[in-house]
């Protein structure tokens, strides 16, 4: 086991398709700039179930009442874990290793898909307790909420069967790493909106 | 992980081992089929411009984040004062963004101007929310 992984390097010059005088190469600093942006749409999303999570007709179920926690607990792991195994498809791809670069990869997308598959089984309960869309303020914010993180899993996933296609037609070589590295940072960015979603709106006590 | 290649900065640079471009290596049909071969170790048997951690410390840091998780609703069923109990939710949340950022993400080990991009949209997001939510009486 070594005691670390380095990139495969290149070191764009002046003239190069990929020089950018920052030094960092922009699709990369692209996706950062992307995800700082999510930040504030996550965060508009997120401030809006708090404002509203408590405000239901009388006789209708606020999220709250209904949350399985140890059920999203272990959807939660999963997409955590999920990080990890995208993090080793980078670091397989950064030693060339492309039979485990795939298998990180196939199993970050079932990770994903496991999330999803959980969450619309949970959306599936609350609506048989009588919260959807419509029901409330209370349900319609959490549902906008957990529902456009869903939606960006769901694409994270189809990217990452995306970079498994590339990868299985031989043109995914080592030194495009950049390629899985910018889907790894999307991705780690839609678990660690998770980590907050999960914390913020299942775990944090609510009594107003 | 026996037969993983050595990428580390201490492996000798092969003898005019330039980096390929990527024109040259998608003409190379060792490196089209996934074979490392020796055009593919060619490639990445160089030092590293940053050093990431080994798979051992991503694996490390999971089961940390995994206990962390564990905690947390741990102290969703612990009776405890509702003020404590959303202190210390949010301290570790706030442990494990820091924990995927920076050693997933590598924010600790990449360039400092992809930190202060992303930290700017962390700190905008929270001053913007929070001044709305304390306006609002929803914090507090």
């Amino acid at each position: 086991m070594q005691a670390a992984i380095g990139h495969a390097p290149h070191t764009p010059a002046p003239g190069d398709h990929d020089y950018a005088v920052t030094g960092i190469d922009s699709r990369k600093l692209g996706m950062w700039g992307f995800l700082a942006s999510e930040c504030l749409f996550f965060g508009a999303l997120i401030s809006s179930h708090l404002l509203y999570r408590s405000r239901a007709p009388e006789g209708v179920h606020i999220p709250h009442d209904v949350y399985d926690i140890p059920y999203t607990s272990v959807s939660s792991f999963v997409l955590l874990m999920s990080s990890l195994t995208m993090v080793l498809a980078l670091a397989a791809i950064q030693r060339n290793d492309h039979r485990r670069l795939r298998i990180w990869l196939l199993a970050t997308a079932f990770l994903g898909t496991v999330f999803i598959g959980g969450q619309v089984y949970e959306f599936t309960v609350f609506t048989h307790e009588g919260l959807n869309l419509s029901s409330s303020v209370a349900a319609s914010s959490f549902f906008v909420l957990t529902g456009f993180h869903g939606v960006h899993v769901t694409v994270g996933i189809l990217w990452l069967l995306s970079l498994v296609g590339v990868s299985l037609r031989g043109k995914l070589p080592a030194e495009k790493h950049l390629q899985v590295e910018i889907a790894g940072l999307y991705w780690h960015f839609v678990d660690v909106v998770w980590i907050l979603i999960f914390t913020v709106v299942y775990l944090v006590p609510n009594t107003h | 992980m026996a037969e993983e290649t050595d990428i580390s900065g201490d492996t000798p640079e092969p003898p005019g081992g330039a980096v390929a471009t990527e024109e040259e290596s998608e003409q190379t049909p060792e490196l089209a089929a996934g074979d490392p071969g020796e055009a593919g170790l060619a490639l990445v048997h160089h030092a590293p411009e940053h050093t990431h951690p080994s798979p051992a410390k991503y694996v490390g840091i999971a089961i940390f984040l995994a206990i962390i998780t564990a905690l947390e609703v741990a102290l969703y069923y612990i009776t405890m004062p509702e003020w404590l109990v959303v202190v210390l939710l949010l301290i570790l949340a706030t442990m494990k963004f820091a924990l995927v950022a920076g050693f997933f993400m590598h924010l600790k080990f990449d360039s400092p101007m992809l930190r202060r991009v992303f930290i700017t949209g962390i700190i905008l997001a929270g001053v913007v929310y929070s001044v709305a939510l304390f306006t609002l009486r929803v914090l507090i």
